[in-house]
C-alpha cells in the first residue's frame, strides 16, 4: 500500500515537472512578454522597459529563469505575478477554493443524478422512455456549454430569481453564518446547474449502456430467479457489477472538471480560476498561466488516483490480480 | 406443477421470429423428478425460464394453463411472481461461475434471498445461511460466507448456488444443466449432493441436461425434447427402448460410437514433426499494494515428440499445466527454457491450435466465410478468387454447409462453431494440430462426431495431433501415446491399452472420475 502511494506520488511529481518544462518552452515560443503592450505606449521609453525587464529577470536565459521559478516553487510561491504584483500561490489558491466549491458538489450531484437516472431507465424503461431519453441526451450533448451558460444568464436577468454573477451579495456580507451560507447556495445554483447539464449527458449514457449490458448477464437473471426485488437487483447486484468502466469514467470526469468549469465561471462571473486564467493568458502573465495549467494537470492525476482506489474498493477481483 | 400448450417465441433482431417451444404439455407431481433431455438448442433452457416467467424482453410467452400448487401463475402479478421465485420454485442456473454475482460475497447473496422472502432478523438469517452452507457440504462456513465467487472452485461455486436456491425451502427445484460446466469428478459430487437434498427435503425437481447418464438413477420420468417439441416421454427404461434415432443417440452415445469405426490403421512415418525438449515455464504473480509475490511452476522439464499421422493425448486435472503447454507449442506463450523444434516446410509456422471454447475464440461479428479466410488474408499470398476456392474446399472438408457462409459466428450452435474453428485452423495447412479441450463443451454425441471428423482429417492431411483434455473420452480411439501431467510435469507415459492397469495415483484418479459418471458406453470403448 505504502509502496503504491509513494510510487504514485513520484510519478505525479515527475509528470508535473515534465509539464512545467513544456509550458516554459511554449511560453518562450510565444512572441512578446508582459511588457510588449507597454511598448506601444509612447510615454514609456525603451530604456524604462529594458530596466523593468531586467528588474524582473525577463532578460535572463531560459534555463536561469526556469531555475528561479523552481526555487520559487520550492518556497511555495509558484512564481510571481507581474499583473497583480504578488506571488502566484497567493493569487491561485483562494481562487482554487472557489472553483472547487462550485465544481466538486456539482460533479457529485451530476454523478448521483446520472447513476439514478441511468439505472432506473435501464431497469424500468420502455420503448418510449428510451426514445425520449435518447433524443434528450443527444440534444444535450449537441448543445455547447457556452450556450447553456448564456441561457442561465438570460434566466437570471429576466426572472431576477437568481443573481447574475459573483459569489456573495453585498447585503449579507456580515449577517451571520447561516444566512451567508444560504446566500452562497443561492449564488451557486445557476452555475452548478449549468455544470451539471453540460456533464450529465455523456455520463448518463454510459451508465445506461453499461447497465443494459449487465442486466443481460446470467448472474443478474439468477438473482431475479431467486425472487430478489427488482430495485435491489438493480442497485445492489447489477450496478456494482457494471461499475468498473464507470469508475474509470469518474476518474476522467474529475480530471476534466476544470475544463468544464472554466466556461461556466467566465460566462457566469464566478470568481474561480477560470476568469483569472483567461486574464493571465491575455496579459501574458506567464507564471499565473503556468500555475493554473499545473493545477489542472494535478487534478487529472488526482482523478485517476481516486478512480484506482475506488476500483480497488468496489471490485474484489482487482485485489488478487497480478 | 402443470402446464398446457406452453409456447415461447423469440423475436429476432432481423424481425424474424424463432420458435423455442411450441405447444408443450407436462406436469410434475410432488416429490417427483422430471428429467428433461435434449441437445443444445432444443428449448430446454427457455422452458426453465418460462416456468418462472423470467424470459427476456424479446420473448413472447403464452400458455393455456400454468399452475403451481393450485395457483394460476398466468394470473400472477409481478410482485406475486417475485415472491414465488426462490421461495416456491427455485432455479439453479447453468453456469455457477456466471450465476453468482462477482462483486458480492457468497454469504451476502444467500442472505439476500432470505431477506427477500422472510422478515427474520439479521442474526437469524446469518444462522440459516450457515446451516444451509453446511447442508450443501461447504463446511468452513465462516470463510465461505466471506468469500467472493472467484475465490471458490467450480464445485464450491455450484454448491453455493445450490445453497442459494434451497435456503428458502422451495418445493420445486429447477436445475438447468447444473453439471455441464464442471469437471468430471466435481460433476459426480454435485450430482450426489442433488440426490441427497432431494431426498432429505422431499423436493420435486425438474432436471435439465444433455447427458442421459446422469438421469438414470435420478429421474422418475424423462421428457426428451427436440426443437421445442416433446419427442418422447417415459421412464428411463422406456426411453432407452425407443427406436427414434434422436432419442437413442441421446440415451446411449455408444451407438454413435459404434459408427465411429476404428480409424484406418495409422502408421506413423519415422519423421517427427514436432519435438519438445526440456520445456519449463514459471509464472510470477504479485498482488497490488503488496510486496509479496508467489511463483507458480506451470511446466517443468517437459519433453515429447509427435510424428506425422500420429496422435498423442495429454491429460491432467485443471491446473496441471496442460493448457500452458498447449499455448507454448502454439507460440502464444514464451517458455523460460527448453526448446520446441517444429519441422518447418516453406518456412511457415505449421502449428495450429483449436481452443477450449469455440464461442469465445471466434469474433461474433464475422461471417463464417470471413473467419475461415482470415489466416489466408494475413498470409496475403493468394488472389481473392484463390482464397474463396480454398475457403469453400475447407468448408467442404469439415462438413460445413456452404449455404451458411454468410452467417455471423454468433448465429451458430456450439458444434457448428467448433467446426468453424477447425476449418479456420485447416485453411492455413498446418502439419500439427493442437486441440485444447476442444470438444469438452459439447454433448457426447457431438463430441463423437467431431472426433471422427478430426480422425478423418488427420489421415487425409497427414496431420500430427495433440489432444489436451481432462477426461479420457475417446482416448483409445486415436491416441498412440498418453502423457499424464500433474503440477507441470509429465508423471506418466503410457499407451491407451495399458492405461487401465496404470498404478500411478494421478492417472488412477483421472480414470476413476471418467468411469464414475461420464456417458454410458464410453467406458466400454475405453
Amino acid at each position: 500500500m505504502i509502496r503504491f502511494i509513494s510510487r504514485r506520488l513520484a510519478q505525479t511529481v515527475l509528470l508535473l515537472f515534465g509539464i512545467s518544462v513544456v509550458l516554459f518552452l511554449l511560453a518562450e515560443a510565444v512572441p512578446g512578454d508582459y511588457f510588449s503592450e507597454a511598448q506601444l505606449n509612447p510615454n514609456i521609453s525603451a530604456d524604462t522597459l529594458q530596466a523593468l525587464r531586467s528588474h524582473y529577470g525577463l532578460d535572463r536565459p531560459l534555463v536561469v529563469r526556469y531555475g528561479y521559478w523552481l526555487a520559487s516553487v520550492a518556497r511555495g510561491d509558484m512564481g510571481y505575478s507581474l499583473a497583480y504584483n504578488q506571488p502566484v500561490s497567493q493569487l491561485l489558491f483562494p481562487r482554487l477554493g472557489n472553483t472547487l466549491l462550485l465544481a466538486v458538489p456539482a460533479l457529485l450531484t451530476c454523478w448521483v443524478l446520472a447513476l439514478v437516472l441511468g439505472v432506473l431507465l435501464a431497469g424500468y424503461g420502455g420503448k418510449w422512455s428510451e426514445r425520449v431519453f435518447s433524443l434528450g441526451s443527444s440534444a444535450l450533448l449537441a448543445t455547447p456549454d457556452v450556450l447553456l451558460a448564456l441561457l442561465a444568464l438570460l434566466i437570471a436577468a429576466r426572472t431576477r430569481l437568481f443573481p447574475a454573477g459573483g459569489m456573495h451579495s453585498l447585503a449579507t456580507a456580515d449577517s451571520g453564518r447561516l444566512s451567508s451560507a444560504r446566500d452562497l447556495a443561492w449564488h451557486l445554483f445557476l452555475p452548478g446547474c449549468v455544470f451539471i447539464l453540460s456533464s450529465l449527458a455523456p455520463i448518463v449514457r454510459h451508465v445506461h449502456a453499461e447497465m443494459k449490458e449487465v442486466l443481460q448477464t446470467p448472474h443478474v437473471r439468477a438473482a431475479e430467479g431467486h425472487g430478489i426485488s427488482r430495485l435491489r437487483v438493480l442497485f445492489r447486484y447489477a450496478l456494482p457489477a457494471a461499475a468498473n468502466p464507470l469508475v474509470s469514467l469518474f476518474g476522467v470526469s474529475v480530471g476534466l472538471m476544470f475544463s468544464v468549469v472554466l466556461v461556466v465561471e467566465i460566462v457566469l462571473g464566478w470568481p474561480g480560476l477560470g476568469p483569472m486564467l483567461l486574464e493571465a493568458i491575455l496579459a501574458r502573465d506567464m507564471f499565473v498561466t503556468i500555475g493554473g495549467v499545473l493545477l489542472s494537470a494535478l487534478m487529472l492525476v488526482l482523478g485517476n488516483v481516486v478512480a484506482d482506489f475506488l476500483l480497488y474498493a468496489i471490485d474484489p477481483r482487482i485485489r488478487v490480480q497480478a | 406443477m402443470s402446464a398446457a400448450a406452453l409456447r415461447v417465441v423469440y423475436a429476432g433482431s432481423d424481425g424474424r421470429a424463432s420458435v423455442a417451444i411450441s405447444s408443450l404439455d407436462f406436469d410434475v407431481g410432488p416429490q417427483e423428478t422430471l428429467g428433461i433431455l435434449g441437445k443444445s438448442g432444443s428449448g430446454k433452457s427457455s422452458l426453465a425460464h418460462a416456468l418462472l416467467r423470467l424470459l427476456p424482453g424479446n420473448a413472447k410467452f403464452s400458455a393455456d394453463r400454468l399452475c403451481f400448487q393450485n395457483d394460476d401463475l398466468l394470473r400472477f402479478s409481478q410482485t406475486e411472481l417475485r415472491r414465488l421465485r426462490g421461495a416456491g420454485i427455485a432455479l439453479i442456473s447453468q453456469e455457477p461461475a456466471l450465476a453468482l454475482n462477482p462483486v458480492l460475497t457468497v454469504g451476502r447473496q444467500i442472505e439476500d434471498v432470505l431477506a427477500a422472502h422472510s422478515s427474520r432478523s439479521r442474526d437469524q438469517r446469518k444462522q440459516s445461511v450457515k446451516s444451509i452452507l453446511r447442508d450443501v457440504g461447504l463446511e468452513d462456513t465462516a470463510r465461505m460466507m466471506r468469500a467472493y465467487p472467484h475465490q471458490l472452485s467450480g464445485g464450491q461455486r455450484q454448491r453455493a448456488a445450490i445453497a442459494q436456491a434451497l435456503v428458502c425451502s422451495p418445493s420445486l427445484l429447477i436445475a438447468d444443466e447444473p453439471l455441464s460446466a464442471l469437471d468430471v469428478s466435481t460433476q459426480a459430487e454435485v450430482l450426489e449432493l442433488l440426490k441427497r437434498v432431494k431426498q432429505e427435503r422431499r423436493l420435486a425437481m425438474i432436471f435439465i441436461t444433455h447427458n442421459a447418464a446422469v438421469l438414470e438413477g435420478l429421474a422418475d420420468r424423462i421428457m426428451v425434447m427436440r426443437q421445442g417439441e416433446v419427442v418422447a416421454m417415459g421412464t428411463f427404461s422406456e426411453i432407452s427402448a425407443s427406436d427414434d434415432p434422436y432419442v437413442a443417440n441421446l440415451i446411449s452415445p455408444r451407438k454413435t460410437l459404434a459408427q465411429l469405426a476404428a480409424p484406418a490403421a495409422i502408421t506413423a512415418s519415422g519423421e517427427p514433426l514436432l519435438q519438445v525438449r526440456g520445456l519449463s515455464k514459471k509464472f510470477v504473480q504479485s498482488r497490488p499494494f503488496s510486496r509479496k509475490s508467489f511463483t507458480i511452476t506451470a511446466l517443468e522439464d517437459v519433453s515429447f515428440e509427435v510424428a506425422e499421422c500420429q496422435s498423442i493425448a495429454i491429460i491432467g486435472r485443471s491446473g496441471s499445466g496442460k493448457s500452458t503447454l498447449a499455448r507454448c507449442l502454439a507460440g502464444l506463450e514464451e517458455a523460460d527454457s527448453g526448446e520446441i523444434v517444429a519441422n518447418r516446410t516453406n518456412g511457415k509456422n505449421n502449428v495450429q491450435m483449436i481452443f477450449q471454447e469455440a464461442g469465445t475464440a471466434l469474433n461474433p461479428r464475422f461471417t463464417a466465410e470471413e473467419i475461415i479466410a482470415e489466416p489466408l488474408l494475413i498470409a496475403g499470398k493468394l488472389t481473392p478468387e484463390q482464397r474463396m476456392e480454398r475457403v469453400s474446399a475447407v468448408m467442404d472438408d469439415v462438413g460445413f454447409n456452404p449455404e451458411w457462409a454468410g452467417r455471423r459466428a454468433e448465429q451458430f450452435s456450439g458444434g457448428q462453431k467448433q467446426r468453424l474453428a477447425l476449418a479456420r485452423a485447416l485453411v492455413a495447412e498446418p502439419r500439427v494440430l493442437i486441440l485444447d479441450e476442444a470438444f469438452s463443451g459439447l454433448d457426447v454425441p457431438a463430441q463423437a462426431r467431431m472426433m471422427r471428423l478430426v480422425l478423418e482429417l488427420q489421415s487425409r492431411h497427414k496431420l500430427a495431433c495433440i489432444h489436451v483434455s481432462h477426461d479420457l473420452n475417446f482416448v483409445s480411439l486415436f491416441a498412440r501415446e498418453v502423457l499424464v501431467m500433474d503440477a507441470g510435469r509429465i508423471v506418466e507415459r503410457t499407451s491407451p491399452s495399458r492405461l487401465p492397469e496404470s498404478q500411478n495415483p494421478v492417472t488412477r484418479a483421472i480414470i476413476e472420475q471418467s468411469e464414475s459418471l461420464h456417458a454410458i458406453g464410453l467406458e466400454a470403448v475405453l
